[in-house]
């Protein structure tokens, strides 16, 4: 049974269908990718993956549970994080307090309206270990709107594996940094590789085929191809859609 | 160990503030003032703290506050006639209605935020106002629900009488203190940074986890549970009750006092927009009657070049005042910036 | 309480909903153009009333004999000029207003909300230092005023006159709307401000000449309603929050969604006021309430700023 799984999904908005019969199937421990043309659904995928959008058709399971329709605050409980492509910060506060906010263990404390936020030292560790992993550590104390654009793009991804997920969706990790940022950002993808199931979104070929397990193309709201990199490459669809273009 | 720059819960400048409130009734009326002004900028400090959790830190514009300040000052007044003339009971009535109230309230607006949350107090603020108006058997309608004792506040061993404007200073004084105390260590416990985060970003705080709704409802009910227990109070104050406390006016000026004392950018701005507005009462109020005249201008001036209000124009002081850093157990390892 | 009983509280209702109506729309081409909500809409309303009594009662800053010579034309022309003055002459008000504004746009709604609710305070508050706090009584010409007998029931005529005016300015919005270049600039501007920009519409003139005409529209309901309401300082809130939930009913963004909120509104108030005269204004929040719980964006609402 795969971790987490798709249906048939289907999903309009007004008259417009946005996402039609997407199947998919992520198993633990993997890196599953997914690529396609501007416009083509993956964000929204994301979104009725994640409990943002309800779909007017099909279902979401988790370890074989049915999740469809769930809020995204359940779902994020079931240990389901993300980041978004448009950055989605707590802006005035200090990068510390972006992670230290999505933990498990302040989430759980949330009701307590007397004790000191972050008192407690095994939290605070917790928070600092994650920075360490996304390379912020350093800009603990720093506003978020004060970043630059890479290292708002790193707290990004700090804030959801903040959430100690099993699973993480990725939107567009790599989008507008420059060769550095990707090549730390995939150090860091396959540190976490080992750890948790990971879904990327990404438009970066190279980025994608040197990292992920599997691959399926969405265009027009379907999934149009799915396979290891490798199978993809020879794909016709692929080739046709000419998206199989690596450089 | 953690904590090498936590926010300090006590400056000299509070320090100085907390003496000068201790001592207002020696001084007060040498400058020209009453005792009764006093008390009434205490309340209404109270009042515009409480309303503030919602404003300030949870970004939620409520503009019908007013009513639940006015519901704690009839609940007051109906439990020491209808229930018992204890004071400690009727302020718990006056807080308990109060926070009923709000939870209504917050059943129906809780989803909402921005202006659509402001309207929504508002239709609501209304209705409470207009009950309290036309309910003229319970409320007395226009005219008020008079004869409201200042009750006796009796502690066990002693009990003081808040007969004098003084007594009364010093009794309200005291849950202000307690009251901020609280109220200070909410808005730093886990409970006040969740409400910030979702004041920031009500969507990301969605996914991390958090049940937006119900933090936002819990904090329009703690925050209007206050309200009524200042306006439980303020009725004792007045030794009366009136519906225009609940007009979108009076809901309308603790927003005033609010912004202009800088409940945007710190937790005693508003304490300094109560004493701000009521001074302009009396101050500018001697020499016009048009006091509130200029005293909107300079709400319109302060929203148009500084909404940070007072407290953001002595911004030195305030500078990392919401910075929570607490430092690993381990010393970080120097890290790339 | 049979039909024909309920007829005068219905029409009545109707009457008074056109004039809601009225209000709104002129609310709601502010908050469709410029994503702002104008709280001191119901203060632009007061300064009509206020400005149409001095016109009608001759109390003027003018030259004593002038005064005297314009107190001796017929009551008649007096409230025609008022009709057509005083809007014109609240129209600068609303000019500052959007000046003022210009601070705002692009930061959070909220800083509109609050600068309008602090204008709204110093209007009034001006209003009371100029007229004092007392209510006065505009004077309507004589073949307005009294009422008339129909269905054996007693009509106010002035009613009907004003429901009438609010139709005819109504009528002339839609016109201004849907037919005119500037009324499509308008609704290009509420619907995307960087197309308009791009076709070289300058947006800065468009939004002070639909501030100009909102606020014209304020006023000019409040000439109206003077008679109906009498004036006081305090009008202006009396005005502007029914305003306000006859556009979250209608549903923000749309201008016909304001026209038959107010109706609504009116009817609802009517109605009710047949069977618990004290308590007709709440039904009109327990209407919006009821509708906006089940239908989060009111009637015929679409996504907008509001939601922000
Ligand atoms: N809330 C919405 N309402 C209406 N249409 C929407 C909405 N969200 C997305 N769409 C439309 O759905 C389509 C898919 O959008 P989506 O953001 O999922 O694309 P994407 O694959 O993520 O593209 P990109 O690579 O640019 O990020 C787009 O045409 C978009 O305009
Ligand atoms: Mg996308």
């Amino acid at each position: 049974m795969p971790l987490f799984e798709a249906k048939d999904l289907h999903l309009r908005f007004g008259d417009r269908v946005v996402l039609e019969n997407i199947s998919l199937a992520f198993e633990a421990g993997q890196l599953s990718g997914i690529m396609g043309p501007n416009g083509a659904g993956k964000t929204t995928c994301f979104n009725v993956l994640t409990g943002r959008y309800k779909p007017n058709r099909g279902q979401v399971l988790w370890q074989g549970d049915d999740i469809t329709g769930k809020s995204p605050q359940d779902i994020a409980r079931l240990g389901i994080a993300r980041s978004f492509q448009l950055m989605n910060l707590f802006d005035e506060f200090t990068v510390f307090e972006n992670i230290a906010i999505a933990l498990p263990g302040t989430r759980r404390r949330g009701h307590d309206m007397i004790a000191r936020a972050y008192a407690d030292t095994a939290l605070v560790d917790e928070a600092y270990s994650i920075l360490e992993k996304v390379g912020l550590a350093g800009r603990a104390d720093d506003e978020a709107k004060s970043l630059s654009y890479g290292a708002r793009r790193a707290l990004e991804i700090g804030v959801a594996l903040a959430c100690r997920p099993k699973l993480l969706f990725l939107d567009e990790p790599t989008a507008g940094l420059g060769s550095d940022g990707r090549a730390r950002l995939a150090d860091l993808i396959l540190q976490l590789k080992g750890e948790l199931t990971i879904v990327i979104i990404e438009h970066d070929m190279e980025f994608l085929f040197s990292l992920a397990d599997e691959i399926s193309v969405i265009h027009w709201g379907q999934v149009i191809a799915c396979g290891a990199p490798a199978a993809l490459k020879a794909n016709p669809w692929v080739e046709a859609s000419n998206l199989g273009r690596l450089n | 160990m953690a904590a090498a720059r936590t926010v300090p819960s006590f400056t000299p400048a509070m320090l100085v503030t907390w003496i000068l409130f201790a001592t207002v009734p020696f001084w007060i009326e040498r400058v020209g003032l009453y005792q009764y002004l006093g008390v009434e900028i205490l309340i209404f400090a109270l009042y515009a703290l409480a309303y503030n959790l919602v404003l300030g830190h949870a970004g939620l514009p409520s503009f019908g506050h007013g009513a639940f300040f006015g519901i704690g000052a009839y609940a007051f007044g109906l439990a020491q006639s209808n229930v018992v003339p204890n004071l400690w009971v009727c302020l718990a009535v006056a807080a308990g209605a109060a926070a009923i109230a709000g939870a209504f309230v917050a059943l129906f607006i809780s989803h909402r935020r921005g202006i659509y949350y402001a309207l929504m107090t508002i239709a609501f603020g209304q209705i409470f106002w207009f009950i309290a108006i036309k309910a003229h058997r319970i409320t007395g309608g226009e005219d008020g629900l008079l004869k409201i004792e200042r009750l006796p506040a009796s502690l066990g061993i002693t009990t003081f009488n808040l007969g004098s404007n003084i007594a009364l200073y010093y009794f309200v004084l005291a849950v202000f203190a307690v009251v901020s105390f609280l109220l200070w260590r909410l808005v730093h416990s886990p409970f006040g940074r969740v409400v910030k985060a979702i004041k920031q970003n009500e969507t990301r705080a969605r996914f991390v986890g958090y049940d937006v709704w119900r933090y936002k409802a819990a904090v329009l009910v703690v925050s209007t549970t206050l309200s009524g227990l200042a306006g439980g109070l303020f009725a004792m104050a007045q030794t009366s009750a009136f519906p225009d406390v609940m007009s979108l006016h009076y809901s309308g000026y603790v927003v005033m006092m609010t912004l202009v004392g800088g409940g945007l950018v710190s937790f005693w701005g508003p304490v300094i927009g109560a004493v701000a507005f009521f001074l302009a009462r009396d101050v500018i109020g001697s020499f016009t009657t048009g006091w509130m005249l200029w005293f909107g201008l300079s709400f319109v001036v302060l929203v148009l070049f500084k909404p940070e209000g007072i407290a953001g124009i002595f911004s030195g002081v305030m500078n990392g005042r919401d910075k929570i850093v607490p430092r690993p157990a381990a010393a970080p390892q120097s890290q790339a910036r | 309480m049979s039909l024909l009983n309920l007829l005068p509280h219905l029409l009545n209702g109707i009457a008074l909903g056109l004039l809601f109506s009225l209000i709104a729309l002129g609310f709601m081409l502010i908050l469709g153009l410029m994503e702002q909500i104008n709280l001191a809409h119901g203060s632009l309303f007061a300064l009509g009333a206020y400005f149409a009594y001095a016109i009608c009662g001759a109390k003027l800053p003018l030259p004593p004999d002038v005064l005297v010579a314009w107190a001796g034309v017929p009551l008649g022309l007096r409230f025609a000029t008022a009709v057509v003055v005083a809007p014109i002459l609240v129209a600068p008000f609303g000019i500052v207003l959007e000046r003022l504004m210009r601070r705002t746009y692009g930061r959070d709604p909220l800083y509109g909300l609050l600068l309008t609710f602090g204008v709204a305070m110093v209007l009034e508050e001006l209003i009371r230092v100029v007229w004092g706090t007392r209510d006065y009584m505009m004077p309507v010409p004589r073949d307005m005023s009294g009422g008339f007998i129909m269905l054996d029931l007693i009509w106010s005529t002035y009613r009907f006159w004003a429901a009438g005016m609010a139709v005819v300015a109504m009528g002339a919005v839609w016109f201004i709307v849907e037919r005119t270049r500037f009324g499509a600039m308008v609704k290009a501007g509420a619907h995307d401000s960087e197309i308009v920009q791009a076709l070289g519409i300058d947006l800065t003139r468009l939004r002070v000449w639909v501030f100009v005409l909102g606020t014209m529209l304020a006023a000019f309901a409040g000439v109206i309603m003077a008679p109906l309401w009498g004036i006081r300082p305090h009008m202006g809130v009396d005005a502007v929050v029914p305003a306000f939930l006859i556009i979250v009913l209608g549903g923000v963004g749309s201008f016909w969604g304001a026209a038959l909120g107010g109706l609504l509104v009116g009817m609802v108030v009517g109605l009710s006021g047949a069977y618990a005269s004290e308590w007709s204004m709440l039904s009109m929040y327990l209407l919006l309430i009821a509708v906006v719980t089940f239908r989060a964006r009111g009637l015929f609402g679409k996504k907008s700023v509001l939601e922000a």
